[in-house]
């Protein structure tokens, strides 16, 4: 009997553990550690923070999903992980009691997701600092509630200054904060405030509608455009003043200070920020069978786990370099050892990085989206299903191979919502596959807004919770 | 676009048109799911 742990259970974990447990759990034992016992359905958490969506509609408990799936629930924090031959195990610490666990493993698959890193911008963050997130369930509630305690200010009469987007020059995840300065425009526009405000996009972004994926294309009367020209549109015509080429350095009370492109430094005011930290990986500890430290051979500085990619390439190589990009997810030095979703360490940026004259590296970090990181997961759990009946991967999937729908909303209201469809392939592009200027597949490849969008954003929410819910016919749910 | 910086009045009035985008919500429900699907062969 294989035992498969899988830390985590977000988009990457807990797909992972589905189709794990639906493979293998009857005969083989299958193990998630969680530090929360909840799935959380992420994409939601914007509606939560503009108040139109319960925190409660977009969580479930994971054990009775678990208990049907032949999955074995631990409910602690990952903390070490020594992952040398002989005695492989993991260290967590169980919720509740904080008492330590020791879980041994065959195959590993290392999932938790991000540290919001709030500590790379000094004043930035919710806990210690004086801006917003929607990056975790208690930070969405906590910007609701600050977002309503300013619009009752803005009932009294009183304009206020909102900045969102992004609080780190290396932050990725653009596409949230995009979702949000929509969300937050249509909802004062419901309120009958939206002239109070004075709404601005703050973002690292090398020009509008990059969302760190180098911009994605829009073919109009057969003319093929960059969705920059697009987002202007959007942002033009809802008053909301944008800033890019913009990185974050510092946050103090009502004051965000950044460097731009050129150098320059500048104080934005503000009263109500909403903006997205670095990500880093998970702190965990590696630690060798003689108790040194194996992280050099595990993860990268920033804490993501190294796999099968080809690193250290410099931008305009990788961008030409498709192969480049990860495959099966699994670590080169410790092959039973897999990361997936925005654990694994991507071998670089997608959007072209800037150094300004002051070397500050302003460089969206790539978003490995909630679709990127179910495929990933369902490839890392399809290959060990493989290892342990046949002892040979079969599956593999570069982020310049697959496909990624997002949908951007804007207003939820199923009369009058309104999102921008997004249709990419590849995620990343395939310069060799593709040789048009984009590296992207332009029949696929495409973008598009209306009400329509409004209605899938919504039906995704239910479908995909259907789906992580592991209900009847779920595996024909794709990722 | 008019100007590329402004939606004109007939895009606007597409985007919100109904009927139109039940048509563009079936259309782009099975193009993204046949997409999708092909990526569960990998
Ligand atoms: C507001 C917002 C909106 C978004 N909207 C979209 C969208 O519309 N479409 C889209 O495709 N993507 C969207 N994304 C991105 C998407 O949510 C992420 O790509 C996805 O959640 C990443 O999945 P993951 O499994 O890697 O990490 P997560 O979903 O963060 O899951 C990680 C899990 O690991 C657990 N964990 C953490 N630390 C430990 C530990 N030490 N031990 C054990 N368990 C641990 C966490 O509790 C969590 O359950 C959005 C992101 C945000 C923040």
């Amino acid at each position: 009997m294989a035992k498969v742990l899988v830390i985590g259970a977000g988009f990457a974990g807990h797909t992972t553990a589905l189709y794990l447990g639906n493979q293998l759990g009857r005969k083989h034992e299958i193990t998630v550690m969680s530090n929360r016992d909840v799935f959380g359905y992420v994409p939601s958490w914007v509606w939560v923070g503009v108040g139109h969506m319960k925190p409660e509609q977009t969580i479930f408990k994971l054990k009775p999903v678990y208990d049907r799936m032949h999955i074995k629930f631990v409910h602690a924090a990952a903390k070490e992980i020594h992952p040398d031959a002989g005695d492989q195990f993991v260290v967590g610490e169980e919720i509740g009691t904080g008492k330590e666990i020791r879980w041994s493993y065959d195959y590993l698959v290392i999932a938790p997701g991000p540290l919001l890193n709030f500590s790379g911008t000094p004043g930035l963050g919710p806990e210690n600092g004086f801006t917003h997130s929607i990056c975790s369930l208690p930070h969405a509630i906590k910007t609701r509630d600050a977002y309503m305690a300013l619009c009752e200010r803005m009932k009294k009469g009183e304009k206020v200054k909102i900045v969102i987007g992004t609080g780190h020059p290396g932050a990725t995840c653009q596409g949230a904060a995009f979702e949000y300065v929509v969300n937050v425009h249509k909802d004062l526009l419901k309120k009958g405030l939206r002239d109070k405000a004075d709404i601005l996009w703050l973002s690292n972004e090398p020009e509008l509608g990059d969302f760190g994926v180098n911009g994605v294309q829009i073919k109009r009367n057969g003319i093929v455009q960059k969705s920059s020209e697009f987002i202007k549109s959007v942002f033009n015509d809802h008053g909301i003043r944008y800033q890019v080429q913009t990185g974050v350095t510092k946050v103090e009370e009502g004051k965000i200070h950044w460097q731009n492109y050129e150098g320059e430094e500048g104080v934005t005011e503000f009263d109500f920020s909403m903006l997205i930290p670095q990500f880093k990986g998970q702190p965990f500890k590696y630690i060798g069978k003689n108790g040194e430290d194996v992280s050099a051979k595990l993860v990268n500085p920033a804490g993501f786990v190294l796999v099968d990619g080809k690193y250290g390439l410099p931008y305009p190589e990788l961008a030409q370099t498709p192969e480049a990009w990860p495959a099966q997810y699994n670590n080169p030095t410790y092959p039973n050892v897999f990361a997936a979703g925005i654990a694994f360490a991507p071998p670089g940026p997608i959007s072209k990085p800037f150094t300004n004259k002051n070397n500050l590296l302003i460089a969206p970090a790539p978003p490995r989206t909630g679709m990127v990181s179910g495929v990933i997961g369902r490839v890392v759990a399809m290959n060990i299903v493989d290892l342990i009946k046949t002892g040979k991967m079969t599956h593999q999937e570069r982020m310049t191979e697959m496909v990624a729908a997002c949908i951007a909303s804007m207003g939820d209201n199923l009369w009058d919502g309104n999102a921008v469809t997004i249709v990419m392939r590849p995620v990343v592009p395939d310069r060799k596959k593709y040789t048009n200027e984009f590296g992207r597949d332009l029949f696929i490849s495409h973008l598009e807004m209306g009400l329509s969008g409004a209605w899938m954003k919504f039906m995704l929410h239910y479908t995909f919770i259907w789906k992580f819910k592991g209900l009847f016919g779920w595996k024909l749910i794709p990722e | 676009m008019q100007n590329e910086q402004e939606f004109s009045k007939a895009e606007k009035f597409w985007m919100n048109f109904k009927l139109y985008q039940l048509w563009r919500f079936i259309v782009l429900n099975a193009k993204i799911y046949t997409i999708a699907v092909q990526s569960k062969f990998h």
